[in-house]
């Protein structure tokens, strides 16, 4: 395989450097916004360093919400998000795509509508539905809905690359006498995990990046808050605390970010793993 | 007994939690109703309204340029991409991989904040780069009736960019080199071996970022709420903003969730035709897959 | 390898419905013990601490000092009641609508005219006729804003704290004076000011065009020179917008927009960036309500100040004088009757509306509240204040904030409308025709 031209390898190569800083600066910009006051942030400096760096913005967003319990919650919340959501996909899109049975399409179908429905519009029945199965007050009243939203778009992800693996590893396992389930679990499972790492980390940040549900459903209790609601303490009718926003966005955004960078290691190695096994 | 072992975790927890409210969703379009008092039911009065209402057209017309710049930006970007990060010859891979997926990390609030600030007409970091390069193309970008839901459907297609990126990745990874290898043998350059093998084969990818890029655009909101309020005036109403605004803006709930079923509907018709479209690619797989087994053979 | 996955996932699915179990029976008992409250003044006297839920804002000097002083008041008067917190959001009303729509509205909340009457209809909201009278808030709201304290069927539904609240057209005298131009009086001088200000650099007046409520306090700032009643007889249905005083009015607005009497940006601008650029002196004039005089005399001194709103002619002008735009809400504290304690939540909310009050006048130097709780503040009012107080006693009309509106439908039509307005692409007649289908909306 060649590449045309040195010129144009150059040329590439300075496109791909550049875009890179533009998908970077957002976060230098963040972190420098977290340190401003209005003032510097609409008027004086908008995209530079910041001229003093406002320590007290981390110091109130620190004493105005209970960061440690947030962050807790954020976690557990994602995580069991992730864990649920992953496993029910995979083996709901496994069936709809090997296993014969009538009406397969239309479950698929039915599932991804979950894809398209925004979220302000389910939001009220939504609610009744977790307060009737006396949901409230637990962290399942985010866990299973952000599932059930997250539901379509997975299992979506997962029906393209089943698609993808050819028939007979599974006819081979087959003749080999394992069940089903062996099957699923030693054949399958393995052979998706580039989805499975990429879904894992969409799935994450959305359980934890969101907002609506969340201060719905947890608004009212303090012990279950999660980050996404920080900034509900910097933002009045009228004005808004932007640099205090700064912070407690960077205070939320940060951890996802590290869990990213290490994880991002993980999902190329399991990406070459599945790669290996090949199709 | 399998099937249903299979099937059951996941239907149960999504008809519970989504698939019953869209239901209600569906049924309260037909009702005029304010979100907490008794609902009335109205037939099809709400739907006939949408039809008369300015508004909707907008709306609708947003939704179209949204997708269309959401879909052609990241599918075009994400492919160039993921390929050059799966080159082996690219140096610096790993660090390119991480920031094209930074936007996708971070908060939506700080990402309009930034573009609000760059796309500011007096101040902003756009028109004074234009003025540097001595280009008197100085717009309101944000704040002009016609020009504003372009700017916002950029910033959207910016940030999730990368989800499509990682998706793309993944999908290659996922990709036997034995093609490359047959490809290297009949000598083609790399832009050939990806248009012919690499793209094909991952058609299953491709509808899924495609479901995602339309579907996302049908269905954006936080950019306008953030951004635009809808502004300037009316002109970045999107179909879920919209219903956002007529339910608990305006506090009439049947209506937004007419507008909301409207929606669901066109995105169910996006994934009809998407399938249908790639109901075709599909049978060019199996074409290149059977002329791998060809090849081995030969060999 | 996969089994070690398969049983890594089960673990940790475990471990989280554990956690959440804790979640779950921390609550419920906090639950229990609030249940066995009957009377509020038994709980009074055992040691047993009741804890109400409470929705309120959050988030700046004006919505935190006065909820931080009103906690620890109540502290001292109520040892045993302990508040939870639910911060507002931003959000046009939809948390507080979707909570009352699932029942699970908090025990105390604040609320606007709007969301009252539709809470009304369903019997969300308590009536606090009874508690006012016992409490003896009723009779110290001041004699102008009794109007405030009772809804349209003459029930109390909630505890006004704000007063009579007016729409302020501030300026910046030193600027106006550099410049070598008086305060105009009419439109045609107002406009002779946009010009001499833009051509040397200075925005007009800053504006922060992304909030609805302002740009509709513009219009009806400019509306109310034409017929005093501004929206307020539009939401009420006692005019119509196809009125010669409403097209005026549409007509002064656009004509002011496309002589530049704005920043290019105006519809993406928020408050903090406007407030911003009139305090560092970037802007001439500025559109707020008067709660701002506080904040404006700290950074700008001597040099700011309000004049009445311009009017087609000096006539108009004498005549606008006593008629301003804005006007206060039947809003505050409102109590969830369903609440296992809403006798005890209303006798708290009274109370906590009344510490408001007195937070304002100490310490937010805003004498303009509901009720007369007797303290004055420390230090004098500003002279912005004072020549607002010195006013007030002569004002024959106002208007609405658009909080304090009736129609909802309206309401989102008129701030939608206006802030169209302020886009040079868009015409008083294409206005005038979207508010007029809006208006036949809410009638239906």
């Amino acid at each position: 395989m060649k590449t045309k031209s040195k010129a144009g390898r150059i040329i590439f190569s300075i496109f791909l450097w550049a875009y890179a800083v533009f998908s970077l600066y957002p976060l230098v910009w963040m972190i420098f916004y977290s340190f401003k006051n209005n003032q510097e942030i609409f008027v004086t400096n908008p995209y530079g360093i910041p001229t003093t760096f406002r320590w007290e913005n981390y110091v109130n967003a620190w004493n105005k919400y209970d960061v440690p319990t947030y962050f807790f919650n954020s976690i557990l919340v994602a995580t069991g998000t992730v864990i649920i959501t992953l496993l029910c996909a995979l083996l709901f899109s496994y069936a709809t795509c090997r296993m014969e049975f009538k009406g397969r399409g239309a479950l698929a179908i039915l599932v991804s509508t979950g894809m398209f429905i925004p979220v302000q519009a389910i939001l009220i029945p939504l609610v009744k539905i977790v307060q009737g199965l006396q949901l409230s007050d637990t962290r399942w009243s985010l866990i299973l809905p952000y599932v059930a939203i997250n539901l379509a778009f997975s299992t979506m992800v997962y029906h393209g690359f089943l698609k993808g693996i050819p028939l007979e590893l599974e006819e081979a396992a087959c003749i080999d006498g394992a069940n089903i389930y062996q099957t699923f679990f030693k054949i399958i499972a393995p052979l998706v995990r580039p989805a499975t790492a990429t879904l894992a980390i969409y799935v994450f940040l959305a359980a934890w990046n969101e907002f609506i549900l969340a201060n719905v459903l947890v608004g009212s209790n303090a012990a279950l808050k999660t980050l996404p609601l920080g900034v509900l303490f910097f933002q009045g009718q009228f004005t808004t605390d932007w640099g205090g926003m700064g912070a407690t966005m960077v205070i939320a955004s940060l951890p996802a970010i590290l869990i990213y960078i290490i994880f991002s290691d993980k999902v190329e190695k399991a990406m070459t793993i599945g790669g290996a096994v090949k199709g | 007994m399998a099937i249903a072992c299979f099937t059951l975790p996941a239907l149960i927890i999504f008809v519970t939690f989504v698939f019953i409210p869209i239901i209600q969703v569906f049924i309260y379009s037909f009702t005029k109703w304010n979100g907490i008092s008794g609902a009335v039911f109205t037939g099809l009065a709400n739907y006939m309204r949408l039809f008369t209402d300015n508004l909707f057209y907008t709306s609708n017309k947003n939704m179209i340029i949204f997708a269309v710049i959401v879909t052609v930006y990241q599918m075009i970007l994400a492919t160039i991409f993921a390929l050059a990060v799966s080159n082996t010859k690219i140096k610096a891979r790993k660090f390119f991989r991480v920031a094209y997926f930074i936007p996708v990390v971070l908060s939506v609030t700080v990402v309009c904040q930034l573009w609000l600030s760059i796309f500011n007409t007096e101040s902003g970091l756009f028109n004074q780069i234009l003025k540097s390069m001595g280009i008197d193309f100085r717009q309101n970008w944000l704040s002009d009736r016609y020009k504003s839901i372009y700017v916002i459907a950029f910033v959207n297609a910016w940030q999730w960019m990368g989800y499509q990126f990682a998706l793309i990745c993944a999908g290659i990874k996922s990709i036997s080199t034995d093609y490359y290898e047959a490809a290297q043998i009949d000598g083609a350059t790399t832009v050939v071996a990806h248009r012919k093998i690499t793209i094909p084969l991952l058609a299953e990818t491709y509808k899924s970022c495609l479901v995602i890029a339309i579907t996302g655009g049908i269905k954006a909101f936080t950019e306008m709420f953030i951004m635009t309020k809808g502004g300037p005036g009316t002109s970045t109403y999107t179909l879920a903003y919209m219903m956002y605004s007529a339910a608990f803006r305006s506090k009439e709930y049947g209506y937004g969730l007419a507008s909301a079923s409207i929606l669901v509907l066109e995105c169910l018709m996006a994934i009809v035709v998407i399938n249908a479209l790639f109901k075709k690619s599909e049978a060019d797989v199996v074409k290149t897959r059977k002329f791998r087994i060809r090849k081995e053979k030969t060999a | 390898m996969k089994k070690r996955l398969l049983s890594v996932l089960l673990a940790a699915t475990m471990a989280a419905s554990l956690m959440a179990g804790c979640g779950s029976q921390t609550t419920t008992t906090t639950d229990t013990s609030a249940a066995g409250v009957a009377e509020t003044e038994s709980t009074k006297e055992s040691g047993d601490k009741v804890k109400l839920s409470i929705y309120a804002q959050y988030a700046d000097d004006d919505t935190r000092i006065p909820y931080d002083y009103a906690v620890e008041q109540l502290a001292k008067e109520y040892p045993n009641v302990e508040l939870e917190l639910i911060v507002q959001s931003q959000d046009d009303g939809m948390t507080l609508s979707t909570l009352a729509a699932s029942n699970n509205l908090p025990d105390i909340f604040q609320a606007g005219t709007e969301i009252i009457n539709s809470l009304r209809e369903t019997n969300q909201v308590m009536i606090l006729n009874d508690v006012a009278k016992e409490t003896g808030f009723e009779d110290k709201v001041y004699d102008s804003c009794k109007e405030l304290l009772y809804a349209d069927d003459g029930n109390i539904y909630a505890f006004p704290y704000a007063g009579q609240e007016y729409v302020l057209w501030y300026y910046n005298k030193a600027i106006f004076k550099a410049c070598g131009l008086e305060v105009p009086k009419t439109y045609e001088e107002l406009l002779k000011c946009i010009e001499v200000f833009n051509s040397s650099g200075i925005t007009p007046m800053s504006m922060f065009g992304q909030e609805g409520w302002v740009t509709t306090a513009m219009y009806d700032a400019i509306a109310t020179r034409y017929t005093a009643g501004g929206i307020k007889d539009l939401d009420e249905g006692k005019a119509q917008i196809t009125d010669q005083a409403y097209v005026d009015a549409a007509n002064t607005m656009s004509q002011l927009v496309n002589a530049g009497m704005f920043s290019a940006d105006v519809s993406n601008t928020n408050y903090d960036q406007a407030s911003a650029l009139f305090l560092e002196r970037g802007a001439a004039m500025f559109l707020n309500g008067q709660w701002y005089i506080e904040d404006a005399t700290k950074a700008l001194g001597e040099d700011v100040g309000w004049m009445y709103y311009p009017a087609p002619d000096e006539a108009s002008y004498e005549a606008g004088k006593t008629v301003f735009a804005g006007g206060g809400s039947t809003s505050g504290y409102a109590v969830n009757p369903d609440s296992e304690n809403a006798e005890l939540a209303a006798e708290v909310a009274a109370f906590i509306s009344e510490k408001y009050c007195e937070a304002k006048v100490l310490y937010r130097s805003n004498p303009l509240v509901a009720v007369d709780t007797g303290v004055t503040a420390e230090t004098e009012l500003t002279p912005m204040m004072q020549e607002l107080s010195d006013v007030i006693p002569t004002i024959t009309s106002t208007t609405k904030f658009t909080w304090g509106l009736t129609n909802s439908i309206f309401n989102t039509g008129i701030m939608d409308q206006t802030k169209f307005l302020l886009s040079t692409q868009y015409t008083a007649d294409e206005f005038v025709e979207e508010m007029d289908s809006v208006i036949k909306r809410m009638n239906d």
